[in-house]
């Protein structure tokens, strides 16, 4: 086991380094450059190439891959280019807002994904099934836009139940007031992809032969369900809900957007509109980092929870 | 025994000398009143980037600046159109030298906040406060965006210089055009004339920081500002949040303005005379991207003013006047037009559709004719615009209202100069060059929504014409820097006015300005002769204006220029809010006006 | 013998595909209404349907004909429709001392018309008038509205949006765009990942782990950052850049899973046996494998073209879609972001409806092809 979660470590680098040249080619390449921004209304070139000076993007490219390199060593990325904040700072302050949105978010969808899973692939193929079906179909069919859009104008401002855009102090007045809309939103986007994946796994189970065997011994279908079932159905699942995790913090971004949420995902869009180097790097460099961590993670309980899987 | 006449008359004395010392300590108390439960609550559309006088450029950044830091000079609240009168200073600067030096007087007893960097001691403003203000400009480190509105201060320019060489900016270093002559007197000298400097110093980018403050903070200032000025920065969640509190060491002042010509001057000299300021205690800025957000905040009682967007002007304020919803809250409508100028221009150096030859010149003129600003003004600006004929909008010193140009909307008159000039129009419908070669006119514009739709009108007026259009996307940044090297052939901008002075938009025409502002790149050296000659004149001056309209009327018939419009600024304001008139300029008004918590509805 | 022995032929798993879901008449709907789609793309494509959509055929913001039209629209405003700058090109502009390069030509254009004696005058005094005074006042005698105002309508079958377009044509159109680009990024990607996963799965070693080291790379940086650079290195405009950045960035999908099938089939015994048989790597690549895991590229193909029809929305939000020339269903739902809240609520429905739909039909047949054709999967 620790021989293998070693090698996995050990693969993490050729890929975090592959992710370091790509971001860095990519962006320096094609980001655009920032000392035009900076500069302002009225720049002469030699305001801009005191600029570029001051920012050190004037020294040759492998020198500034060689400060890259450092910075993800260390962990220190500097300080945004527009507004001076260090980037750490950036991150730490932002991290929280998102993450007040996407906990209870995974934590309600996953739960509701699973009940709703089992108790539909409980009554498969009856109309009931279908029609939940169907409606889960209709429902990722529409763009999260228009989700948006029409959430935020019925229920916030026709009928006033919600906020309609802002971030408070407190953690508590967050949670309860401010992320209940982005929230919910989030999970209507959410439920029906994932509703439909855990109930083919779930289906995948119940066509097992232990299945049949449980209800030979006379134990009850709730318990199957609950119990046997769910235990085994648990194993994708999970692999599914950690490989996206990363993946979320940043994806948000239209929703913080819209509700003037200060988090990570809206960070990025701001970054990349002013060509912020740094807090582009950071960010893309932590996510890609969790990216590894979590994938390693998933296999790692795929196997606590199922004995018979050989990790390569 | 009676005591001696020395004896009481040293009593007396020192009685007379305890009762001055009262009577001046009274004196010197802080007139401040500010309410902490007045706190009103307002929205930027664009994120801040921070606080720092010197490193900051945007306009959002500037409307939190202006409140704690205090400039020499600032505008007269109700006065329009805008006029200059003293902030830090005690009065107008003396002007001598036909307008090549500046002598400011500052007002004694003016004092920062108080901050750890000051330990402890009570830190009065002086006039060297000024000049080491104005010197951070020039310090490399800082990259000032507005460093080259001070280039004409004697002497700047050799300091900086040096700190390139040495890598560290000389603060202790006298500059002979920058010098404070005693504790309270700043005199500047410049190296040409110009009567525009007062409006530089009214700007909050050349406002008073404190040196120690600078010191102490090094790299973090523009989390740290600390001024002189009515307010103070109390929290900071950056790009969502800003809070200003009342400054408690704030001198106060005595709210006083002669009303103008506009009628609802009485109403606000009525309220608000004589009043202690500032009276609110507490501004909570948040940081509000999404136009619907913000609309429907505001309808949620949640904002206090709102900077109307052009996209809810249709049903805010149909016909002009806030919709019937709106009125029966109260809510009024505060409109005034924003000193800023939409332009299309074509890059006159460009190869193919640049330079003076007559072919080229009526090839831009008919591309201008093609675009109908009517419809501009009515589809994508919702009406919320004036139209604009002449270069320097309404309120601004030089603006013409008589001017009537002669590039009109005219598709007709535009087709028939591109056929006299051989511009045949293809088998595909579209026209080539008189050479035969293809025809295609390049325009920039970024992937924003609002420039999608400008796109999509020119697109059709181009297409009026026969001509292919090539819309190439960019961002802002790329866009700038294509543009500064000359490489755009055209492209749709603003420009507004950091001061309320015609010269500030007559040189953006200016040729050594290429490169820099003049984003046609425009070249003519008859022009730019003529443009010099306006710098010596008093801005008021008949003679100035006289030649303005020449300038213009030969950048019009080069077709250098496509002027579109000037916007209004459409500010709704709740109930609650007392005495609030939108200023053209100023930006930190929220010291000049008052809440009436009562007044707030349910 | 005299009478045959009955045997049957052992139907492909294509043939028994399609009789499941000839009998499943959720599929065969859905179906239809895909096909329907389609058939309105070619037409509309061909140019025989909503040619004209970029014309303006009604006012600004016509509701839809059920609606009835606007208070304002039956105005003076609309009935004015095209006529616009009346009152400014009625001005005259003003009399400067300033030569006009193209004031022969102007003259010249207008031909030998009335030359009004201010002009006399002013030469006289060895300056020139503005000479395009005579041309306007000319021009405007005879009239120049070329677009003379044809009479727009005040209300359109499903609306108009805001220059006066037809919601319906627009929606119709953008069906073009929006299924094209999801169809055509989808190809793009299922063939860059069937590429590499056959690479990767049936050559394993370096190969396999060059492939996966590049897999982890694309999948280790935010999707929204990939999809940020490739946008910003691919320069050129037009409809064919939104389907590289969609189909650059969304192989790893099909990577995955074609590996795995490749893994899977390279130690089957067919392939043995076409190798006994002396068949080539490629041959046995993409002759004999290929066609054993094509079920699996078209479930891939169609999940891919329904992500990817959503995935234009977004990229129409950040500004990355279609250019203005072209209309799809994310151009759409972008310029109604900020109708709804003016009450104009008819290119958000159209524009959503049509999506909805189509790839409601096309998820729902979808999921019955793949049950068709694994059917332990139900």
């Amino acid at each position: 086991m620790t021989a293998y979660i070693v090698r996995r470590i050990w693969q993490m680098i050729p890929t975090m380094l592959g992710v370091i040249v790509l971001v860095f080619l990519l962006f320096n390449w094609v980001g655009g450059d920032p000392a035009y921004v900076l500069a302002g209304k009225i720049s002469s070139a030699e305001q801009i190439a005191n600029i570029r000076r001051q920012l050190g993007v004037d020294q040759p490219y492998y020198v500034q891959l060689w400060i890259f390199i450092k910075q993800v060593l260390t962990g220190n990325f500097g300080a945004s280019w527009s507004t001076n904040e260090p980037v750490s700072h950036i991150l730490a302050t932002r991290l929280g807002p998102s993450l007040t949105l996407l906990i209870p978010w995974l934590i309600l969808s996953t739960l509701i994904s699973i009940g709703l899973a089992l108790a539909v692939a409980y009554v498969r193929a009856s109309l009931t099934d279908r029609m939940v079906m169907i409606t889960c179909t209709i429902g990722l069919s529409i763009s999260i836009l228009v989700y948006i859009i029409v959430f935020q104008y019925v229920f916030a401002y026709k009928l006033g139940w919600f906020p309609v855009q802002g971030w408070g102090d407190s953690f508590w007045q967050n949670l309860i007031v401010y992320a209940s809309l982005p929230i919910i939103i989030l999970l209507v986007v959410s439920i029906a992809p994932d509703l439909r994946l855990f109930r083919t796994f779930v289906l995948d189970e119940i066509n097992q032969d232990y299945v049949r065997t449980g209800r030979a011994k006379g134990l009850s279908e709730n318990r199957i369900m609950w119990v046997h079932v769910l235990r085994n159905a648990s194993i994708p699942i999970i692999t599914h809900v950690m490989a996206t995790l990363p993946g979320l913090l940043i994806g948000a971004f239209l929703i913080e957007r819209f509700f003037s949420i200060p988090g990570i995902g809206r960070e990025v869009i701001l970054a990349v509109e002013r060509s912020d180097f740094p807090v582009i790097k950071a960010i893309t460099v932590y996510v890609a980092a969790a990216t590894m961590i979590f994938n390693l993670l998933a296999d790692l309980m795929y196997k606590a929870v199922d004995p018979r899987v050989q990790l390569k | 025994m009676i005591l001696g006449r020395q004896v009481i008359r040293s009593y007396a004395l020192a009685i007379r000398l305890v009762l001055a010392a009262l009577a001046a300590s009274l004196a010197d108390a802080p007139a401040w009143s500010a309410d902490p439960d007045k706190v009103l609550r307002l929205e930027f559309y664009v994120a801040e980037t921070g606080f720092d006088p010197a490193k900051v450029q945007d306009y959002y950044s500037f409307v939190v600046i202006e409140g704690i830091c205090d400039s020499l000079l600032t505008y007269d609240y109700l006065a329009r159109p805008a006029k200059l009168v003293p902030r830090a200073a005690e009065g107008l600067p003396e002007v001598r030298d036909q307008a090549r030096t500046y002598v400011f007087k500052v007002k004694k007893g003016i004092y920062f906040a108080s901050d750890p960097a000051f330990n402890g001691r009570k830190r009065e403003l002086t006039a060297e406060d000024f000049v080491y203000s104005i010197k951070r400009f020039k310090d490399p480190v800082n990259h000032a965006p507005y460093e080259s509105f001070i280039d004409g201060i004697v002497g700047l320019e050799e300091l900086k210089k040096k700190a390139e060489k040495t890598g560290k900016f000389d603060y202790d270093r006298k500059v002979e055009g920058l010098q404070a002559l005693d504790r309270y007197t700043l005199q500047i000298k410049l190296k040409d004339t110009d009567y525009t400097f007062p409006y530089v110093m009214a700007l909050p980018n050349f406002a008073a920081v404190a040196r120690e403050v600078i010191e102490t903070y090094g790299d973090d200032t523009n989390a740290h500002p600390v001024g002189s000025g009515p307010y103070r920065l109390k929290e900071w969640v950056r790009s969502n949040k800003i809070v200003l509190e009342a400054n408690p060491d704030f001198r106060g002042f005595v709210w006083n303005f002669e009303p103008g010509a506009d009628p609802r001057d009485k109403e606000i000299v009525a309220a608000m005379q004589g009043k202690k300021m500032p009276q609110i205690g507490r501004v909570e800025i948040s940081v509000i991207e999404e136009q619907q957000a913000a609309w429907l905040a505001f309808q949620n009682g949640e904002l206090d003013i709102l900077h109307l967007r052009e996209q809810f002007a249709p049903i805010a304020i149909p016909g002009d006047k806030v919709n019937a919803q709106l009125a029966a809250a109260g809510v009024t409508l505060n409109r005034t037009t924003d000193p800023d100028l939409n332009y299309t221009y074509f890059n006159t150096t460009d190869p193919d559709f640049g330079g003076f030859a007559k072919e080229k010149i009526a090839l831009r003129r008919a591309i201008f004719m093609s675009f109908d600003n009517a419809e501009y003004l009515r589809v994508i600006r919702k009406n919320q615009a004036v139209e604009a004929q002449y270069p320097i909008p309404p309120g601004v010193v030089g603006y013409d209202p008589g001017y009537r140009t002669v590039v009109p909307y005219d598709p007709v008159l535009a087709n028939k100069l591109l056929d006299y000039f051989g511009y045949k129009r293809g088998g595909d419908g579209y026209r080539t060059w008189p050479d035969g070669r293809p025809l295609v006119m390049r325009y920039s514009s970024t992937p924003s929504s609002r420039d999608r739709e400008i796109d999509e009108l020119w697109q059709k007026s181009i297409d009026r014409i026969g001509i292919r259009v090539q819309i190439d996307k960019n961002k802002f940044p790329e866009e700038l820097k294509q543009e500064r090297a000359c490489q755009l052939l055209s492209r749709t901008a603003s420009w507004i006015a950091d001061y309320p002075d015609g010269d500030d938009f007559m040189q953006l025409l200016y040729g050594p300005n290429s490169h820099q502002n003049n984003n046609a790149c425009f070249q003519l050296p008859e022009w730019d002769r003529i443009y010099e000659k306006t710098r010596t004149l008093p801005p008021d001056s008949a003679e100035r204006s006289r030649l303005y309209r020449q300038l213009w009327r030969m950048a019009e018939v080069q077709g250098v220029w496509k002027l579109h419009d000037t916007r209004y600024r459409n500010m709704l304001v709740q109930p609650q809010v007392i005495g609030y008139k939108k200023h053209p300029i100023l930006l930190a008004e929220y010291m000049y006006y008052d809440l009436d918590n009562s007044r707030r509805r349910k | 013998m005299p009478f045959d022995i009955p045997h049957t032929v052992s139907p492909s798993l294509w043939a028994l595909a399609w009789k499941r879901l000839r009998a499943d008449r959720v599929a065969m709907v859905s179906l239809a209404i895909v096909a329907l789609f389609v058939v309105q793309m070619i037409l509309s494509g061909a140019g025989l349907i909503a040619k004209d959509w970029a014309k303006e055929a009604g006012v600004n913001y016509a509701p839809p004909t059920l609606q009835g039209p606007d208070a304002e629209s039956t105005g003076p405003a609309a009935a004015a429709g095209g006529a616009t700058t009346a009152q400014a090109a009625a001005e005259e502009p003003t009399e400067l001392p300033v030569q006009d390069p193209l004031a022969d030509a102007l003259a010249a254009i207008r031909g030998e018309t009335k030359k009004p004696g201010g002009t006399e005058a002013a030469a006289a005094e060895g300056q020139s008038v503005d000479p395009l005074a005579d041309v306007m006042a000319d021009i405007r005698a005879k009239g120049t509205k070329a677009d003379v105002a044809e009479a727009r309508a005040a209300t359109l079958p499903l609306g108009g949006d805001k220059w006066g377009r037809d919601v319906l044509k627009k929606t119709i159109k953008g069906s073009e765009t929006s299924i094209f680009v999801g169809l055509a990024a989808a190809v793009v990607a299922t063939f860059l990942g069937t590429v590499f996963g056959a690479a990767a799965g049936y050559y394993g070693r370096w190969l396999d782990d060059f492939f996966n080291w590049f897999y982890s790379v694309f999948t280790a940086i935010p999707y929204l950052l990939l999809i940020l650079a490739v946008a910003a290195v691919l320069q050129q405009k037009g409809i064919m850049t939104i389907v590289l950045i969609l189909g650059l960035t969304g192989w790893t999908g099909v990577f995955r899973l074609i590996r795995g099938e490749y893994l899977k089939h390279k130690g089957r015994e067919y392939v043995q046996a076409a190798d006994a048989i002396g068949a080539s790597n490629a041959r046995r690549m993409f002759v004999h494998i290929l066609p054993n895991v094509s079920h699996v590229v078209l479930v891939q193909l169609s999940i891919l073209t329904v992500g990817f029809i959503k995935a234009e929305v977004i990229l129409s939000f950040l500004g990355f879609g279609v250019p203005v020339d072209v209309v799809s269903w994310g151009s759409m739902l972008n310029e109604a972001q900020n109708e709804l809240i003016l009450g104009k609520w008819w290119q958000l429905a159209a524009a959503g409806t049509a999506m909805a739909v189509l790839v409601t039909a096309f998820s729902l047949f979808t999921d019955a092809l793949r049950d068709a054709l694994d059917p332990k999967l139900k």
